[in-house]
Protein backbone atom coordinates (compact mmCIF):
# COMPACT_ATOMS: atom_id res chain seq x y z
CA UNK A 1 0.00 0.00 0.00
CA UNK A 2 1.44 3.58 -0.36
CA UNK A 3 1.03 6.27 1.73
CA UNK A 4 -1.84 7.98 0.10
CA UNK A 5 -3.89 4.30 -0.37
CA UNK A 6 -2.96 3.69 3.88
CA UNK A 7 -4.59 7.32 4.62
CA UNK A 8 -7.66 6.89 2.47
CA UNK A 9 -7.78 3.56 4.59
CA UNK A 10 -7.76 5.64 7.65
CA UNK A 11 -9.99 8.45 6.18
CA UNK A 12 -12.50 5.68 5.58
CA UNK A 13 -12.97 4.01 9.22
CA UNK A 14 -16.01 4.55 10.74
CA UNK A 15 -14.85 6.45 13.14
CA UNK A 16 -13.66 9.39 11.31
CA UNK A 17 -16.78 9.00 9.02
CA UNK A 18 -18.97 9.27 12.55
CA UNK A 19 -16.87 12.04 13.94
CA UNK A 20 -17.33 14.37 10.32
CA UNK A 21 -20.95 13.73 10.34
CA UNK A 22 -20.97 14.95 14.03
CA UNK A 23 -22.16 18.36 14.82
CA UNK A 24 -20.34 18.20 18.64
CA UNK A 25 -17.52 15.11 18.41
CA UNK A 26 -14.73 16.90 16.92
CA UNK A 27 -15.38 19.72 19.57
CA UNK A 28 -16.01 17.29 22.53
CA UNK A 29 -12.26 15.78 21.40
CA UNK A 30 -10.83 19.15 21.31
CA UNK A 31 -12.11 19.71 25.23
CA UNK A 32 -11.03 16.56 26.16
CA UNK A 33 -7.34 17.00 24.53
CA UNK A 34 -7.13 20.07 26.71
CA UNK A 35 -8.33 18.26 30.12
CA UNK A 36 -5.97 15.54 29.52
CA UNK A 37 -3.33 18.55 28.86
CA UNK A 38 -3.39 19.86 32.45
CA UNK A 39 -3.80 16.70 34.01
CA UNK A 40 -0.80 15.53 32.15
CA UNK A 41 0.89 19.12 33.16
CA UNK A 42 -0.44 19.11 36.43
CA UNK A 43 0.95 15.89 37.46
CA UNK A 44 4.47 16.41 35.54
CA UNK A 45 5.56 19.52 37.12
CA UNK A 46 5.23 17.81 40.45
CA UNK A 47 7.19 14.76 39.58
CA UNK A 48 9.78 16.50 37.51
CA UNK A 49 10.15 19.34 39.65
CA UNK A 50 10.74 17.08 42.43
CA UNK A 51 13.40 14.91 40.37
CA UNK A 52 15.22 18.19 39.43
CA UNK A 53 15.45 18.95 43.14
CA UNK A 54 12.56 21.21 43.48
CA UNK A 55 9.96 20.84 46.44
CA UNK A 56 12.40 18.42 48.41
CA UNK A 57 9.88 18.76 51.64
CA UNK A 58 7.96 16.30 49.19
CA UNK A 59 8.93 12.54 49.74
CA UNK A 60 10.20 11.42 46.29
CA UNK A 61 7.81 8.51 46.14
CA UNK A 62 5.16 10.95 47.22
CA UNK A 63 5.82 13.15 43.85
CA UNK A 64 6.16 9.57 41.96
CA UNK A 65 2.10 8.93 43.01
CA UNK A 66 1.04 11.55 40.46
CA UNK A 67 2.61 9.25 37.62
CA UNK A 68 -1.30 8.44 37.42
CA UNK A 69 -2.64 11.78 36.52
CA UNK A 70 -0.16 11.83 33.78
CA UNK A 71 -0.55 8.49 32.41
CA UNK A 72 -4.39 9.08 32.47
CA UNK A 73 -3.75 12.56 30.45
CA UNK A 74 -1.56 10.82 27.94
CA UNK A 75 -4.59 7.78 27.39
CA UNK A 76 -7.14 10.90 27.14
CA UNK A 77 -4.66 12.61 24.35
CA UNK A 78 -3.90 9.59 22.46
CA UNK A 79 -7.72 8.44 22.57
CA UNK A 80 -8.97 11.97 21.35
CA UNK A 81 -5.57 12.87 19.02
CA UNK A 82 -6.78 9.42 17.25
CA UNK A 83 -10.29 10.78 17.17
CA UNK A 84 -8.58 13.78 15.37
CA UNK A 85 -6.23 12.93 12.96
CA UNK A 86 -8.97 9.80 11.61
CA UNK A 87 -11.43 12.97 10.59
CA UNK A 88 -8.92 14.36 8.09
CA UNK A 89 -5.79 12.54 7.95
CA UNK A 90 -4.51 14.01 4.23
CA UNK A 91 -4.47 17.23 6.42
CA UNK A 92 -2.44 16.08 9.66
CA UNK A 93 0.49 13.90 7.87
CA UNK A 94 1.81 16.10 5.62
CA UNK A 95 2.24 19.05 8.10
CA UNK A 96 5.62 19.21 9.12
CA UNK A 97 4.17 20.41 12.93
CA UNK A 98 2.58 17.21 12.84
CA UNK A 99 5.31 14.54 11.99
CA UNK A 100 7.91 16.65 14.51
CA UNK A 101 5.24 16.62 17.32
CA UNK A 102 5.18 12.75 16.80
CA UNK A 103 8.55 12.58 17.15
CA UNK A 104 9.16 14.46 20.16
CA UNK A 105 6.20 12.44 22.15
CA UNK A 106 8.05 9.01 20.92
CA UNK A 107 11.47 10.86 22.37
CA UNK A 108 9.72 11.90 25.14
CA UNK A 109 7.88 8.09 25.77
CA UNK A 110 11.78 6.90 25.41
CA UNK A 111 12.78 8.83 27.62
CA UNK A 112 10.42 7.85 30.80
CA UNK A 113 11.06 4.36 29.60
CA UNK A 114 14.92 4.35 29.95
CA UNK A 115 13.97 6.42 33.28
CA UNK A 116 11.49 2.97 34.30
CA UNK A 117 13.77 0.11 32.81
CA UNK A 118 17.06 1.69 34.86
CA UNK A 119 14.66 1.45 38.11
CA UNK A 120 15.40 4.50 39.35
CA UNK A 121 12.29 4.79 40.59
CA UNK A 122 12.72 1.72 42.82
CA UNK A 123 16.49 3.72 43.95
CA UNK A 124 15.04 6.97 44.47
CA UNK A 125 12.64 5.62 47.41
CA UNK A 126 15.19 6.24 49.71
CA UNK A 127 16.62 9.36 48.57
CA UNK A 128 13.86 11.52 50.62
CA UNK A 129 15.08 14.74 50.86
CA UNK A 130 18.36 14.58 49.14
CA UNK A 131 19.26 15.93 45.55
CA UNK A 132 19.01 13.38 42.57
CA UNK A 133 21.93 12.64 40.91
CA UNK A 134 22.73 14.26 37.24
CA UNK A 135 21.22 11.40 35.11
CA UNK A 136 17.82 11.86 37.19
CA UNK A 137 17.88 15.93 36.32
CA UNK A 138 18.53 15.28 32.88
CA UNK A 139 15.80 12.87 32.28
CA UNK A 140 13.73 15.52 34.55
CA UNK A 141 14.78 18.35 32.26
CA UNK A 142 14.15 16.17 29.07
CA UNK A 143 10.92 15.46 29.71
CA UNK A 144 9.64 18.89 30.60
CA UNK A 145 11.44 20.45 27.72
CA UNK A 146 9.69 18.04 24.79
CA UNK A 147 6.38 17.98 26.88
CA UNK A 148 6.59 21.27 26.44
CA UNK A 149 7.17 21.42 22.67
CA UNK A 150 4.92 18.98 22.16
CA UNK A 151 2.18 21.06 23.52
CA UNK A 152 3.54 24.12 21.72
CA UNK A 153 3.88 22.08 18.57
CA UNK A 154 -0.21 20.96 18.78
CA UNK A 155 -0.93 24.52 19.16
CA UNK A 156 0.59 25.58 16.14
CA UNK A 157 -0.88 22.68 13.87
CA UNK A 158 -3.24 24.96 12.42
CA UNK A 159 -0.32 27.66 11.33
CA UNK A 160 1.48 25.08 9.49
CA UNK A 161 -1.61 23.11 7.35
CA UNK A 162 -0.64 23.34 3.64
CA UNK A 163 3.07 23.38 4.26
CA UNK A 164 4.94 20.33 3.77
CA UNK A 165 8.25 21.32 5.30
CA UNK A 166 9.24 23.79 8.05
CA UNK A 167 11.28 26.16 5.52
CA UNK B 1 -19.18 50.03 22.38
CA UNK B 2 -17.58 52.86 21.04
CA UNK B 3 -14.29 52.21 22.98
CA UNK B 4 -14.13 48.45 21.46
CA UNK B 5 -14.74 49.99 18.27
CA UNK B 6 -12.09 52.29 18.37
CA UNK B 7 -9.83 48.77 19.93
CA UNK B 8 -10.67 47.11 17.01
CA UNK B 9 -9.37 49.65 14.67
CA UNK B 10 -5.93 50.11 16.63
CA UNK B 11 -3.03 48.80 14.98
CA UNK B 12 -2.20 45.73 17.37
CA UNK B 13 -5.84 44.82 16.46
CA UNK B 14 -5.66 44.55 12.89
CA UNK B 15 -2.33 43.06 12.70
CA UNK B 16 -3.91 39.87 15.23
CA UNK B 17 -6.46 39.47 12.88
CA UNK B 18 -4.02 39.77 9.53
CA UNK B 19 -0.59 38.11 10.65
CA UNK B 20 -0.17 34.91 9.96
CA UNK B 21 1.69 34.09 13.35
CA UNK B 22 0.52 36.76 16.02
CA UNK B 23 -2.84 34.48 16.62
CA UNK B 24 -1.28 31.08 17.24
CA UNK B 25 1.58 32.49 19.06
CA UNK B 26 -0.54 34.15 21.52
CA UNK B 27 -2.15 30.85 21.87
CA UNK B 28 0.51 29.48 22.87
CA UNK B 29 1.36 30.90 25.70
CA UNK B 30 -2.92 30.64 26.74
CA UNK B 31 -2.05 26.68 26.29
CA UNK B 32 1.15 26.79 28.39
CA UNK B 33 -0.68 28.87 30.73
CA UNK B 34 -3.82 26.83 30.97
CA UNK B 35 -1.75 23.81 32.19
CA UNK B 36 0.02 26.06 34.63
CA UNK B 37 -2.99 27.08 36.43
CA UNK B 38 -5.56 24.26 35.75
CA UNK B 39 -2.75 21.26 35.97
CA UNK B 40 -1.49 22.66 39.31
CA UNK B 41 -5.13 23.18 40.28
CA UNK B 42 -6.28 20.13 39.96
CA UNK B 43 -3.32 17.95 41.90
CA UNK B 44 -4.15 20.45 44.94
CA UNK B 45 -7.84 19.61 44.34
CA UNK B 46 -6.98 15.80 44.59
CA UNK B 47 -4.51 16.04 47.31
CA UNK B 48 -6.68 17.92 49.04
CA UNK B 49 -9.74 15.44 48.35
CA UNK B 50 -7.22 12.93 50.19
CA UNK B 51 -4.59 11.77 47.36
CA UNK B 52 -1.05 10.86 48.09
CA UNK B 53 -1.76 12.28 51.64
CA UNK B 54 1.78 12.28 53.21
CA UNK B 55 2.19 15.33 50.44
CA UNK B 56 2.97 18.74 53.09
CA UNK B 57 0.22 20.66 51.77
CA UNK B 58 3.45 23.66 52.16
CA UNK B 59 4.30 22.47 48.90
CA UNK B 60 1.68 23.70 47.11
CA UNK B 61 2.64 27.18 48.31
CA UNK B 62 5.61 27.08 45.99
CA UNK B 63 3.57 25.30 43.69
CA UNK B 64 1.28 27.74 43.41
CA UNK B 65 3.89 30.58 42.57
CA UNK B 66 4.15 28.79 39.24
CA UNK B 67 0.08 28.46 38.66
CA UNK B 68 0.38 32.46 38.92
CA UNK B 69 2.78 33.17 36.88
CA UNK B 70 0.88 30.74 34.37
CA UNK B 71 -2.09 32.65 35.35
CA UNK B 72 -0.80 36.16 34.92
CA UNK B 73 0.70 35.11 31.54
CA UNK B 74 -3.05 33.74 30.80
CA UNK B 75 -4.66 37.26 31.60
CA UNK B 76 -1.96 39.41 29.26
CA UNK B 77 -2.43 36.71 26.48
CA UNK B 78 -6.25 37.00 26.74
CA UNK B 79 -6.77 40.58 27.36
CA UNK B 80 -4.36 40.51 23.89
CA UNK B 81 -6.40 37.70 22.46
CA UNK B 82 -9.34 39.80 23.39
CA UNK B 83 -8.16 43.02 21.88
CA UNK B 84 -8.30 40.89 18.24
CA UNK B 85 -11.98 40.53 18.54
CA UNK B 86 -13.58 42.89 21.10
CA UNK B 87 -17.14 43.18 19.75
CA UNK B 88 -17.47 39.46 18.45
CA UNK B 89 -16.29 38.50 21.67
CA UNK B 90 -18.64 40.71 23.70
CA UNK B 91 -21.56 39.22 21.50
CA UNK B 92 -20.85 35.39 22.44
CA UNK B 93 -22.17 34.30 25.62
CA UNK B 94 -19.55 31.16 26.12
CA UNK B 95 -16.78 33.88 26.56
CA UNK B 96 -18.77 35.10 29.45
CA UNK B 97 -19.78 31.66 30.61
CA UNK B 98 -15.77 31.52 30.69
CA UNK B 99 -14.77 34.42 32.79
CA UNK B 100 -17.50 34.20 35.64
CA UNK B 101 -16.04 30.82 35.65
CA UNK B 102 -12.74 31.95 36.24
CA UNK B 103 -13.76 33.90 38.65
CA UNK B 104 -15.39 31.23 40.77
CA UNK B 105 -12.38 28.82 40.30
CA UNK B 106 -10.46 31.83 41.99
CA UNK B 107 -13.24 32.27 44.73
CA UNK B 108 -12.98 28.70 45.16
CA UNK B 109 -9.29 28.34 45.92
CA UNK B 110 -9.82 31.25 47.92
CA UNK B 111 -12.48 29.47 49.97
CA UNK B 112 -10.30 25.93 50.19
CA UNK B 113 -7.18 28.51 51.49
CA UNK B 114 -9.32 29.94 54.30
CA UNK B 115 -11.02 26.36 55.28
CA UNK B 116 -7.19 25.03 55.56
CA UNK B 117 -6.07 28.00 57.40
CA UNK B 118 -8.92 27.32 60.10
CA UNK B 119 -8.49 23.55 59.71
CA UNK B 120 -4.71 24.27 60.84
CA UNK B 121 -5.13 23.74 64.35
CA UNK B 122 -6.12 20.17 63.92
CA UNK B 123 -3.13 18.04 63.30
CA UNK B 124 -1.91 14.55 63.68
CA UNK B 125 1.08 12.73 63.57
CA UNK B 126 1.38 9.99 60.86
CA UNK B 127 3.57 7.24 60.67
CA UNK B 128 5.19 6.69 57.47
CA UNK B 129 6.16 3.49 56.00
CA UNK B 130 10.04 4.01 56.69
CA UNK B 131 9.49 5.05 60.14
CA UNK B 132 9.20 8.33 59.99
CA UNK B 133 6.70 10.60 61.39
CA UNK B 134 5.04 13.60 59.69
CA UNK B 135 2.25 15.77 61.04
CA UNK B 136 -0.43 16.09 58.56
CA UNK B 137 -3.22 19.23 58.72
CA UNK B 138 -6.59 17.30 58.93
CA UNK B 139 -8.71 18.70 55.77
CA UNK B 140 -12.70 19.59 56.24
CA UNK B 141 -15.17 18.96 54.70
CA UNK B 142 -15.43 22.73 53.87
CA UNK B 143 -12.02 22.37 52.19
CA UNK B 144 -12.84 19.29 50.33
CA UNK B 145 -16.23 21.14 48.93
CA UNK B 146 -14.11 23.99 48.17
CA UNK B 147 -12.26 21.50 46.23
CA UNK B 148 -14.60 20.15 44.22
CA UNK B 149 -15.53 23.08 43.24
CA UNK B 150 -12.26 24.42 42.46
CA UNK B 151 -11.44 21.96 39.47
CA UNK B 152 -15.50 21.98 38.64
CA UNK B 153 -15.09 25.53 37.35
CA UNK B 154 -11.89 25.03 35.62
CA UNK B 155 -12.87 22.56 34.06
CA UNK B 156 -16.44 24.14 33.27
CA UNK B 157 -13.83 27.31 32.22
CA UNK B 158 -12.26 25.30 29.05
CA UNK B 159 -15.13 23.95 28.03
CA UNK B 160 -16.53 26.93 27.16
CA UNK B 161 -13.12 28.56 26.19
CA UNK B 162 -13.46 26.10 23.40
CA UNK B 163 -17.26 26.70 23.05
CA UNK B 164 -16.06 30.06 22.61
CA UNK B 165 -14.16 29.30 19.18
CA UNK B 166 -17.65 26.84 17.73
CA UNK B 167 -20.25 29.74 18.75
CA UNK B 168 -18.99 33.26 17.98
CA UNK B 169 -20.53 34.92 14.81
CA UNK B 170 -18.47 35.22 12.21
CA UNK B 171 -17.04 37.90 11.05
CA UNK B 172 -18.32 41.14 9.57
CA UNK B 173 -17.96 41.34 5.59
Amino acid sequence: MTEGEVLHWIKELPLGAAVRESRWMFAMGETLHFIGLCLMVGGLLIVDLRLLGFIRSVPMRTALAFLPFVIVGFLINLATGIEFFVTDPFMYWPNPAFKLKLTLIALAGLNALVFAVLDHRHKLVLADGKTTGAYVRLTAGLSLSLWLCVLLLGRLLPAFEGSTSFF
Amino acid sequence: MEFLAWLELTDFSVWLRESDWGHPIILCFHAVGMGMVVGISLMYSARILGYAKDFPLSAFDWLFGLAWFGFAMNAVSGVLLFAGEPRRLMDTPAFWIKMILIVLAGLALWALGKALHEDGRDVIAHARPDGATIAEAVVSQNARVAAIFSAVFWLGAIVSGRLIGYTISPPPL
